[in-house]
């Protein structure tokens, strides 16, 4: 199943575990949501084939906001969200800072964190600010990120 | 109601609603001919004496200890920085009025109230400081203001517009702390005026609304510099849409909560309990539209020479003023006879 887990097509569904379409066209490498299993291996899959990447917590506002900021640009990131229950999110966040690293500032890594060109990125504190800078664009089109 | 909190709404609403009163006796501070009545072209009138009066009297009146000369400073800064000295007093009394401990959140919903709230000493404590913040805001104001006409040294000039960007910084900062105590405060804008809160957006000014405002005042852009403000345009309004967005979908969570199971039991302790930590989303909400604030000034900093980044701060702190003075015209304005 972690396997596959990059590779499942978004289906529409009613439960709050299973996927919710995202984006427009249906994309092999969209992992539309994490049912709870995932490990380091398919954390680092979905890093690495996706241009942009955000992690997040389901039902998550500034997830939102950093999706629909991506979209706006030009750019549909792959969601991957967790549930608010447990300690899937600290445990994401922990093996996202395995792989990602710790972000500049030795500050500790907050849900939604976004990653680009299987790098970290950051949350949506950096990607407003590079937004607003004008370096944000130029990193996801380096990427190869943008559609447009 | 005689608790604080009654106390405290009441004569906030009588502070913002009813400045003239308090123009009146300040300016008999400055003037003694007659004392104007209560009309707004009265008003006007007073204004145009203040503005004719002369440079002496409001030189002497002028107790503050920059170095550039204060002349060109317009007596309407005095009486926004007495409106500000009010608020900051009334806090103040607000504070030593409270009978409980600083830590007590002194909670209390009053329904008969249109501006009902809740009041903590953290917010206390930024109403103090928001009073201050104006009394600065005006005095730097005045500065840029002086300076500009003068002939000051690039460094000098760097330097206030330096203060000034870090003054707003100051701010935000202020407002962070301000929404730990409670968000609802900021997001209402019940320490701006009632002008300014027609304006609101997430707790603050619309960064695009602002670029809109100051932009024709920057006449000379270099070629370069128009593409650079453009896309800066842009930007803002792409990351504002994106947190308007956000904002939307909090709400629609936010209602689903509220409203979850059956409406009409009369038992919704669990709805509370949800509804309260969805809540803590819209202090991050706050905090990314503050930031958002912050790194368009900044970026506005790096397209412009010191010279324009001036008359920026300038025209942006001035624009503020006039909302504040808006406020005030507009509650003194006459109102029809019941």
């Amino acid at each position: 199943m972690q396997e596959t887990l990059a590779y499942r097509p978004c289906a529409g569904s009613t439960t709050s575990t299973s996927a919710r379409p995202k984006g427009g066209q249906p994309d092999p490498k969209s992992a539309c949501n994490g049912d709870g299993d995932f490990d380091d291996r398919s954390v680092q899959k979905m890093v690495s084939e996706n241009a942009a990447i955000v992690f997040g917590r389901r039902g998550c506002c500034m997830c939102h906001v950093v999706r629909k900021l991506l979209l706006g640009l030009g750019v549909n990131p792959t969601m991957f969200e967790v549930d608010d229950e447990g300690n899937q999110e600290a445990l994401l966040l922990h093996q996202l800072t395995q792989i990602g690293g710790a972000p500049a500032g030795e500050e500790k890594l907050q849900l939604p964190v976004v990653f680009i060109g299987g790098r970290l990125f950051g949350g949506v504190d950096r990607v407003i600010a590079t937004h607003i800078s004008g370096e944000l664009v130029p990193i996801l089109r380096q990427a190869g990120a943008l559609w447009l | 109601m005689t608790s604080p909190s009654t106390q405290f709404v009441t004569s906030r609403r009588m502070n913002i609603y009813e400045p003239f009163h308090q123009i009146n006796t300040w300016v008999e501070g400055y003037h003694d001919d007659e004392c104007p009545d209560v009309s707004p072209l009265k008003v006007i009138e007073l204004e145009e004496k203040l503005f004719n009066q002369s440079e002496d009297a409001l030189h002497g009146a002028l107790t503050t200890s920059n170095k550039y000369d204060q002349e060109a400073c317009k007596p309407i800064d005095k009486v926004q920085r007495r409106l500000a000295q009010n608020r900051k007093l009334h806090a103040k009394a607000v504070c030593e009025k409270r009978p409980t401990q600083q830590d007590l959140y002194v909670g209390g919903v009053i329904d008969h109230l249109p501006f009902a709230g809740t009041i903590n000493s953290g917010i206390a404590e930024f109403e103090m400081e928001y009073g201050h913040w104006v009394e600065e805001q005006n005095r730097q104001i005045c500065e840029l203001r002086t300076a500009l006409h003068a002939h000051i040294t690039d460094k000098d000039l760097q330097n206030l517009v330096d203060n000034s960007m870090s003054h707003y910084f100051d701010l935000f900062r202020m407002k962070a702390t301000a929404a730990k105590a409670d968000v609802f405060y900021l997001t209402s804008g019940m320490w701006k005026t009632s002008a300014e809160r027609f304006f609101l957006w997430i707790g603050g000014f619309r960064p695009s609304e602002l670029l809109k405002v100051l932009v024709p005042q920057l006449d000379p852009l270099t070629d370069q510099q128009v593409t650079q403000v453009c896309n800066l345009q842009q930007s803002c309004q792409q990351a504002e849409d994106a947190l308007s967005q956000g904002m939307d979908r909090l709400q629609e969570t936010l209602a689903e909560t509220v409203a979850a199971g059956r409406l009409g039991e009369g038992n919704y302790v669990p709805q509370m309990t949800n509804a309260v930590e969805k809540l803590d989303a819209l202090v991050s909400f706050v905090n990314q539209a503050d930031h958002l604030r912050k790194e368009t000034l900044q970026q506005m900093h790096r397209i412009l020479t010191k010279h324009q980044a001036a008359r920026g701060l300038l025209a942006l702190g001035e624009y503020f003023q006039r909302l504040r003075a808006l406020s005030s015209f507009w509650a003194s304005r006459p109102h029809e006879p019941a």
